[in-house]
């Protein structure tokens, strides 16, 4: 083990505090040192992963108080494996980042000083929403989370960036005022902010109490994790949102969502029917995001409105519950951070050139930009589950725990969604390399480094579909960590004794 | 509901207080048009979040959770110091959160030299 | 119609929130046995010898909240920035002085201001306020200046290094407990006699860093705002 996992937050703060300063001695600095610190924390996770794979949960005390009087930070496979997702999606973002603004006065040095800080704490703050054991921390997190999603949602100065950028500051803000009311009921009637020990006391809760938190818990995360019908602000803030950024809401800020989601339902609470409501609004969430999607004409709007549908998905096989249904669940979150984002990638480039992003502006490109076509092609057909890409595994994973459980209904639900989901893919697909070119739009050819990210998901998708063992093992790892309420408390408040 | 069984003067001032605050935002950030009005609202909503935080760490007869040389012998009781600590930090987010709602107001501003949301509609409200 | 509907949902937030907390005695005291208050309590008198137990949760039991809210701030002013920023304004800007009362009493407020603002945050561990507190008081210095002069100007550079500073010595000081083997932001300094100026060990250093940056990180705000001036088409 190299490292603590309080560096994977104190090592990127300490850089942002110093990235204002290093500029000052050479411009580029600006550009490279997040990408180096966020390089360091991926080689950091992947060894805390490794590491917690074979010992079992890493649990930090910060500043020596132990739980439940102080903050910790807890690294196991579950929280560790979504942590190395975001710093690894995040790496590929900076890459496709690097040098991505090319017009206007985007290259000039602050807004690329702000842009770098804004989307390296945003990752950094992600890390720290899966990572923390205590709730108000959590809010904390999940506030550095929205203001960078607000900033950068408005970077771009000639789209509508401020007014998506305004509804989902608007919708934010009442999420973490439903937060914030809940924190104050648990505090008031337990006396603890800790999540562990909110766990063994919950008991003790009054219904009325226990009640009320979870219904404003489940307001406040299902906000940030694009649950009907809170996700309006979504589409418009992925659409509007620089491409490298809207590949980054996919890939990383809304798994963070998800995971508050999950905490609070398979750590915080067990109130009954919280399964079956998961499931329930999963099914809703997704039906009403793939008839969205089936119907939009822009290009970022329909992707967006997929990956909500995606996320429903997630949510229904999370409330399957037991092994089968968190694996799948943990499986199509890795598959659609790595393939939305690719397809969030790619597709950026098809519409370079396109003010509005149509997707009838997409006609016949494959001639043009075969690779970046080939890519988003491989994405598409990855996304909706075709064999043998990464997606198929997933979906297969989907539909068995469903199986196991016995709930026919909805395998039948899910797949006939999907059927939506695989004509609208198709639909896009067709037009790449079926319709003749209407447009006299130019195209732009991806940057070296642009391109580089996108092959290396790419080749990931391959690889997963081909040989889905390199990644099941932590998976299965990881579902199995989350379910084990048990140890996940006695893991964090054993600390306590041993010190008082 | 049991109303009227436990509450006093006190209770009634401070909860009451810091819920009609909230119930007053809500309406302000719902049912107004001009963008200051609605952020004027989550102000607001704010404001009784964090009175209503702080209400729930009073102690009766309690004082401040200093120990100055007055108070430092004769251990009085004292008030939950953590609800101030947490109503600290949750002011500083509300600051941090309308600052940057407010840029994105000047912007819009800039744009459409309008602050009225109905006539700012190039996405769908 | 959309009022009515609003109304509605606002009663029902009502109900369910009066019948919450109507059920939480104002003023009892609720925790029975081992709780986090009387833990902080303790713990701030004995153990960080911090007279003002606030603070102490603030810096030090909560300090990773504090440094995630230093962050808070910190991006904030970044994403103001960034969403206002603008090569050139076009056009010649409306703006004037204010009378001379004001321009005179500004100037003669500054400096106490200022000073009372770095009081207020370095005596933020004995008495109560603190670094948010007193880097608040000192941006209402430059707020009142920016007021009174239109062609104030502020120094970003100045701004810049006070600001990445303080936030460097807040994660540094954190750091440094945990290369010293401890664990991140534990205390390693002597702690001193309780009600002592220097007392606390590292609590009343990281207070002053955040003042500082607090400070500095909303008279940038401020300044970033007020240069969003009213231009004539000229």
């Amino acid at each position: 083990m190299v490292g603590s996992p309080v560096q994977l937050i104190a090592i990127p703060l300490f850089a942002a505090f110093l990235i204002p300063l290093l500029g000052k001695a050479w411009k580029e600095l600006v550009r490279i040192t997040p990408g180096v610190v966020i390089l360091y924390l991926l080689y950091l996770s992947v060894d805390l992963l490794n590491y917690t794979i074979e010992h079992g949960r890493v649990v930090e005390v910060i500043a020596g108080w132990t739980p439940p009087w102080g903050i910790d930070l807890v690294f196991s496979p579950f929280s560790g494996f979504l942590a190395t997702l975001m710093l690894f999606m995040g790496l590929l973002v900076w890459i496709y980042s690097y040098r991505y603004q090319t017009f206007e006065d985007y290259d000039d040095y602050e807004p690329t000083l702000k842009y770098y800080l804004l989307l390296m704490m945003m990752i950094t703050a992600s890390v720290g929403v899966v990572l923390t054991g205590d709730i108000f921390n959590l809010f904390v997190f999940i506030e550095i989370l929205g203001i960078t999603a607000y900033g950068l949602t408005a970077y771009y100065r000639h789209r509508d960036g401020a007014e998506a950028s305004f509804k989902y500051l608007f919708i934010g803000s009442l999420s973490s005022t439903f937060l914030l009311l809940a924190i104050m009921i648990i505090y008031s009637q337990l006396g603890t902010l800790n999540m562990a020990d909110i766990a063994v006391k919950a008991h003790e809760l009054k219904p009325v109490y226990k009640i009320t938190a979870l219904v404003l818990f489940l307001v406040a995360f299902g906000i940030e994790a694009e649950m009907f019908p809170l996700n309006g602000w979504a589409p418009d803030a992925y659409s509007q949102a620089p491409a490298p950024v809207g590949a980054a809401f996919a890939g990383i800020v809304v798994k963070a969502g998800l995971y508050t989601v999950i905490r609070l339902i398979y750590t915080l609470f067990e109130v009954g029917g919280t399964y079956e409501y998961l499931i329930v609004m999963g099914l809703i969430t997704m039906f009403f995001a793939e008839f969205a999607a089936f119907s939009q004409t822009k290009l970022k709007r329909m992707l967006a409105y997929s990956s909500i549908g995606q996320m429903g998905l997630v949510l229904v096989a999370f409330g399957i519950g037991k092994e089968e249904g968190v694996y799948a669940a943990l499986f199509l979150m890795f598959n659609h951070a790595i393939i939305k984002s690719l397809l969030f990638m790619s597709g950026s480039y098809l519409v370079y050139k396109s003010k509005n992003k149509y997707i009838s502006e997409l006609n016949g490109v494959g001639k043009m930009m075969p690779v970046t076509s080939f890519l988003f092609a491989l994405g598409a057909f990855a996304i909706v589950g075709f064999p043998p890409f990464a997606g198929f595994w997933s979906k297969l994973a989907v539909l068995t725990a469903a199986a196991d459980s016995g709930m026919l209904l909805i395998i039948a639900l899910i797949l006939s969604i999907s059927l939506i989901e695989v004509i609208y893919y198709l639909r896009v697909v067709n037009r790449i390399y079926f319709v003749k070119r209407d447009t006299d739009l130019g195209i732009t050819k991806p940057t070296p480094q642009a391109m580089f990210s996108m092959l290396v998901l790419g080749a990931i998708i391959l690889i997963v579909g081909f040989y889905p063992d390199v990644i099941t093992g932590v998976l299965h790892k990881a579902s199995a960590t989350l379910l084990d309420k048990g140890s996940y408390i006695n893991d964090v408040l054993s600390l306590s004794q041993t010190i008082n | 509901m049991s109303l009227g069984s436990n509450l006093d003067l006190l209770t009634v001032t401070f909860y009451g207080t810091a819920i009609a605050l909230i119930l007053i935002g809500l309406y302000a950030a719902l049912v107004k048009r001009s963008l200051i009005k609605i952020l004027i609202g989550l102000s607001i909503v704010d404001s009784g979040i964090n009175l209503l935080l702080v209400s729930i760490g009073y102690l009766k007869g309690g004082t401040a959770p200093i120990f100055s040389p007055a108070v430092i012998d004769k251990n009085p009781a004292m008030v939950d110091p953590v609800p101030q600590a947490l109503v600290l930090t949750a002011i500083v987010i509300g600051f941090a959160v309308t600052a940057v709602a407010l840029a994105l107001v000047i912007r819009l501003y800039r744009h459409h030299k309008t602050v009225n949301i109905d006539e700012i509609k190039n996405l769908k409200w | 119609m959309k009022k009515v509907i609003v109304l509605i949902l606002l009663a029902v937030v009502a109900y369910y929130l009066v019948d919450v907390f109507s059920q939480i005695k104002f003023g009892e005291n609720r925790f029975q046995g081992e709780n986090v208050r009387d833990f902080y309590l303790d713990k701030s008198k004995n153990d960080l010898h911090v007279s003002n137990s606030v603070t102490s949760i603030v810096v030090n039991f909560r300090g990773f909240d504090t440094l995630g809210e230093v962050t808070v701030l910190f991006l904030a002013a970044t994403a103001l920035g960034s969403v206002l920023y603008r090569r050139k304004a076009h056009g010649e800007a409306v703006l004037f002085n204010a009378s001379t009362i004001v321009r005179s009493g500004a100037h003669l407020l500054f400096a106490p201001i200022l000073l009372l603002g770095a009081y207020v945050f370095i005596h933020g561990h004995l008495s109560p306020g603190g670094g948010f507190q007193g880097g608040t008081i000192i941006a209402t210095g430059f707020l009142l200046m920016l007021l009174a002069y239109h062609d104030y100007k502020v120094s970003h550079g100045v701004l810049t290094w006070v600001e990445s500073l303080a936030g460097l010595t807040f994660a540094s000081l954190g750091l440094t407990g945990l290369i010293l083997g401890k664990t991140f932001l534990e205390n390693f300094l002597p702690i001193g006699t309780i009600n002592d100026l220097f007392s606390g060990g590292i609590i009343p250093i990281i207070y002053i860093a955040v003042g500082f940056k607090v400070g500095a990180e909303l008279t940038g705000v401020l300044y970033t705002m007020l240069n969003e001036k009213e231009y004539k088409k000229s």
